[in-house]
């Protein structure tokens, strides 16, 4: 029986130790920036929204022709991951503060490359009331404010003439973690209800909530939604509308009330004003047909990926290159299927225009 | 003092061992405090390290301020870290009160009444609760428990609306009451195992002595048993505690994550291992240095806690060394042995 | 002895009263520390158990969600991934928490140093699990120019487990009785056989629990690999590289909107499950073995 123990524990470890020396002997596909026969393969992280559009672009077999290993660590972290060198490419929803393009200064020059948008709509679990509840921003802003408290408060019903609304108490909730998303949200909440820019302060990632109950992530919101009738809560287009939510129709600044719609999610980055640096952010557009809600994403890489040590290399350089080419043109027939919005023809020319301007130790790369 | 092993010839007395055989005994006595030096040195580092970039925020502030100030909003600036310093002690407490008392009975009944067929199958069910992935934890609890237990608490909070802080309160779905619960179960498996083992090796003329003394079989474990087991107990207990200050997905996922002092059980809270969760994706500067300073003051939470208990059973450790009560049944039962 | 003598030894009505409501309190305990268990395991296995099939464990996740159907792969890079990272970080984790154990029980002198040594090990034990990754993070990733790894992502999880190794360990062994090791050491065998001959073999079983236990939360933990491990969906042999594993796909699939990739986080959770459970069995069963030896 003593034979047995020791067998056994010899077998378990050669098993071990097989496996130890397999992992750090082997060489692979999977090492960032190598090329096998049909793939490169590239780094990114960030932005958690964009995520699903990234990992469809950079999937095995993918039309790209490049894999990506992407980490959905938030845009903050994939911009200090891009700093420290640690990717590729990173990903974040709203563009660069100065003090993050200072910082990537140091290592090599930022470009931000504006890729697509995305909405994020006001949904609602009202049995009985179909989507296309018309609110405003003032309305919102005080049902998250906690000055609405039923959903037959006068303020709704004065918007939707001819809607019956139940005495239902609003049970509101919000994100519970730090996202672009709640940033977004608040960014539209402030910037047409002075009494929450006053209250809560301006769009933040992690505003200080006056009321409701928090959930953690996008899917914790739509979930606490789904569970609790009479309960509203911001929720991103996709997921929305993947799962047909009821949601809102919100009013723009033209005065139109709209649903999230991926054409007028488009719409509301139609003649925006885009910086130098591409770096622009939606706040209360002014299209006609734009939804009001909207969020951009971002890739941010560095001009000279390989001058600034990218850990890809010269590879990883020319895949990142490649994937962002594919993914400003043929890739941008997945995001309808992803249902993402698409960038106005003019913002998306100035991408690959950006991505043209990349280079490797000073020569370009396209 | 070391015997002999064999006659070793030569000059040395027969029950000297040779320089070379004390060889491997040195070597290991070197090898190990080696070892615990080199733990002690990573440990150390790695708190100091985690300090160099907490420090920017205690600074800010200033270290009571930090801890005790009831204001946690990034977006304006500010970390005061009392509303998760109190959920997380409430949090706590509730999974070590639900979750202590269930998994030594359990041990108990694992250990003493168990019908021996059942003792295999059972105890591999207790230990795979530690099997579950504590995103499943956060997800069952959210999705599962909490809508199921909301109408019970909600009789709860109206039946005992006189008592503060337990009733009284609108009961939301996500609250601190099954955050505790959660970590209650989470904590159970290893108090369990470990309350089990520490049974197992109570030497069988304690128990034989009480119940020869005609105990009945819950006065034996009552008398032999508990009192044997505390100090490992405790320990596991200390261990449960661990866990349950540390947690960080689950209980995000069920608590509600509200920066504002948890008014009542029913309500909202959050935790300081749950606002590093939720927040350092986003964090940068300031407010990524507020979240490493909440993670030392966990360090100091779970640190003070600890030296709670072992000061416990150290005191507990040296009554019974001292010839205490405890002692009881094994001298009662050898002298009924060999007097009666 | 006269009946009516006898009778002063019989047990009073109130204690066997006692008694017997003293075991039901302790089996109904028992069944309710069941009671989550049945009702987790039944809901991961109503929503888990619909994802499993061979594709599924013969399969990489492609990273798509929609290119054609049924091609968003299975878990296979995940599986290996989390046998990888948890087999490193217990070869360092078991050894190292046994050996620091075996030093504080065994040895521990000087006093003050044994204590500094437990009262570090006592604050790691309610460190976070994503503080472990943030450090790893912070230490061997940012500023360092290296990128994600999967032996960074064992690290982190080895700095878990190794608290509870030695916290449990240590539990166990200093109920070995004293006398085992004074009859050894009277036999005339060196300290060194007396701990690994001796010592050793009787604490194994208890020990074998809580290591048990630290491999389980290890495999189950998310926060640790987020910022070490990286991500990637292509199975790996190499520690050196990005590296996949269950509770990562778990957390990330779960928050998809396309159901299907939730279907396949919930069969992953269930697979995790099954996988510590069979690595609980066969532990024990050689174990049980080598105590009849």
């Amino acid at each position: 029986m003593i034979n047995l123990q020791k067998t056994a524990a010899t077998a378990l470890g050669v098993a071990a130790l097989s496996l130890l020396v397999a992992a750090c002997g082997s060489s692979n596909s999977t090492t960032t920036g190598t090329t096998t026969s049909s793939s490169a393969t590239i780094s990114g992280a960030g932005s958690t929204f964009a995520a699903p559009v990234y990992e469809q672009w950079g999937a095995s077999g993918s039309p790209s022709g490049v894999t990506v290993n992407y980490q959905a660590v938030g845009s903050g972290a994939g911009i200090t991951a891009l700093e420290g060198k640690t990717v590729d490419f990173g990903a974040s929803d709203p563009p660069l503060k100065s003090e993050e393009e200072t910082a990537l200064g140091k290592v090599g020059e930022p470009v931000q490359i504006p890729m697509f948008l995305g909405a994020i709509t006001v949904s609602y679990n009202l049995p009985g009331v179909k989507s296309g509840l018309k609110l405003d921003g003032t309305t919102i802003a005080d049902i998250y404010l906690g000055n609405i408290k039923t959903w037959n408060d006068p303020a709704i019903a004065a918007l939707n003439p001819g809607v019956t609304l139940p005495s239902t108490p609003i049970t509101v909730v919000h994100r519970s973690d730090s996202s672009g998303t709640s940033a977004g949200f608040t960014g539209f909440l402030a910037a047409v209800d002075p009494e929450w820019l006053k209250k809560v302060g301006p769009g933040s990632k992690e505003p200080a909530w006056p009321t409701g109950t928090g959930a953690k992530g996008n899917a914790g919101v739509a979930g606490a939604v789904e569970q609790t009738t009479g309960s509203i809560g911001y929720v991103e287009q996709a997921y929305a509308l993947q799962h047909n939510f009821t949601y809102a129709s919100v009013k723009n600044k033209a005065g139109n009330f709209v649903a999230p719609t991926l054409a007028s999610t488009s719409a509301a980055a139609e003649g925006i004003e885009v910086p130098a640096n591409l770096g622009f952010k939606i706040k209360n557009p002014s299209s006609p047909q734009a939804y009001p809600i909207t969020s951009q994403t971002f890739v941010m890489v560095y001009k000279d990926m390989c001058k600034a040590g990218v850990p890809g290399g010269k590879t990883a350089a020319e895949a990142v290159v490649k994937f962002l080419n594919y993914g400003l043109g043929a890739g941008q027939s997945i995001l309808a299927k992803a249902d993402y919005a698409v960038l106005p023809a003019a913002i998306l020319a100035k991408s690959k225009e950006a991505v043209g301007g990349l280079e490797c130790e000073g020569s370009p790369l396209s | 003092m070391e015997a002999a092993s064999a006659p070793t010839g030569g000059e040395r007395s027969l029950l000297e061992r040779s320089p070379l055989a004390r060889l491997p005994d040195r070597a290991l006595k070197y090898g190990l405090t080696a070892l615990a030096a080199l733990i002690l040195v990573l440990i150390v580092y790695f708190f100091v390290r985690l300090f160099g970039e907490a420090r920017p925020a205690f600074a800010a502030a200033g270290i009571f301020n930090f801890v005790f100030d009831n204001n946690w909003d990034p977006s304006a600036g500010q970390f005061g870290a009392l509303p998760l310093l109190i959920g997380t002690l409430i949090t706590s407490a509730l999974a070590l009160v639900m979750g202590v008392p269930i998994a030594v009975a359990t041990a108990v009944y694992l250990t003493e009444l168990c019908p021996r067929r059942l003792l295999a199958p059972l105890t591999v069910l207790v230990e795979l609760l530690a099997a579950v992935p504590s995103v499943v934890y956060g997800l069952w609890g959210i999705f599962f428990l909490a809508p199921k237990l909301q109408p019970a608490e909600q009789w709860v909070a109206d039946r005992l609306s006189f008592i503060p802080f337990i009733g009284g309160g609108i009961v939301t779905i996500p609250n601190c009451f099954i955050a505790g619960l959660i970590l209650a179960i989470m904590i159970l498996p290893i108090v369990s195992a470990i309350a089990r083992e520490v049974m197992s090796t109570v030497p069988s003329d304690h128990k034989e002595a009480a119940l020869g003394l005609g105990a009945t079989r819950w006065e034996m474990i009552r008398i032999a048993i508990i009192p044997y087991c505390r100090p490992g107990i405790v320990g596991g207990a200390m261990l449960g505690l661990g866990r349950a200050i540390g947690e960080t997905i689950a209980v995000t996922i069920v608590i509600g994550d509200s920066p504002t002092l948890a008014h009542h059980l029913f309500g909202q809270g959050y935790t300081l291992a749950a606002v590093l969760a939720n927040e350092f994706g986003e964090a940068t500067g300031l407010h990524r240095s507020a979240l490493f300073a909440c993670a030392l003051v966990l360090f100091v939470l779970t640190l003070l806690v600890n030296a709670i208990a072992r000061l416990f059973v150290l005191r507990a450790a040296r009554g019974r060394s001292r010839g205490g009560a405890s002692e009881g049944p094994a001298d009662l039962g050898i002298a009924a042995a060999v007097g009666a | 002895m006269s009946e009516d003598r006898l009778a002063r030894f019989a047990v009073s009505p109130r204690r066997r009263r006692a008694d017997r409501l003293a075991r039901g309190v302790l089996l109904a305990a028992t069944l309710v520390a069941l009671v989550p268990l049945v009702l987790i395991v039944y809901y991961l296995l109503v929503k888990g158990l619909g994802a499993w099939s061979w594709n599924f464990f013969t399969t990489d996740p492609t990273g798509s969600t929609f290119f054609g159907g049924s091609s968003i792969g299975g878990i296979k890079s995940a599986i290996l991934g989390t046998l990888e990272m948890v087999a490193l970080a217990s070869a360092i984790a078991i050894p190292i928490g046994v050996g620091v154990a075996l030093w504080l029980v065994e040895y521990g002198q000087p006093a003050w140093f044994a204590n500094t040594v437990r009262f570090f090990v006592d604050v790691l034990t309610g460190v976070p699990s994503i503080v472990f990754g943030l450090f790893i993070y912070i230490a061997l990733i940012i500023g360092t120019g290296s990128t994600y790894a999967g032996y960074k992502g064992s690290l982190a999880l080895s700095l878990l487990m190794l608290p509870v190794v030695i916290r449990s360990a240590e539990v166990i062994l200093q109920l070995v009785p004293g006398a085992l090791r004074e009859s050894a050491l009277a036999l005339g065998a060196p300290r060194w056989k007396v701990i690994f001959r001796v010592v050793l073999p009787t604490a194994l079983t208890g020990m074998l629990t809580g290591i048990l236990l630290a491999v389980a939360r290890a495999a189950g933990e998310t926060a640790p690999l987020l910022f070490t491990a990286g991500h990637t969906n292509q199975t790996s042999l190499n520690l050196g590289s990005f590296m996949n594993s269950l509770p990562y796909q778990i957390y990330n699939d779960v928050t998809s909107p396309t159901t299907e990739v939730v279907n396949r986080a919930w069969g992953a959770a269930l697979t995790l499950v099954a996988m510590i459970l069979i690595l609980n069995l066969i532990a024990r069963l050689v174990a049980r073995r080598s105590r009849l030896a």
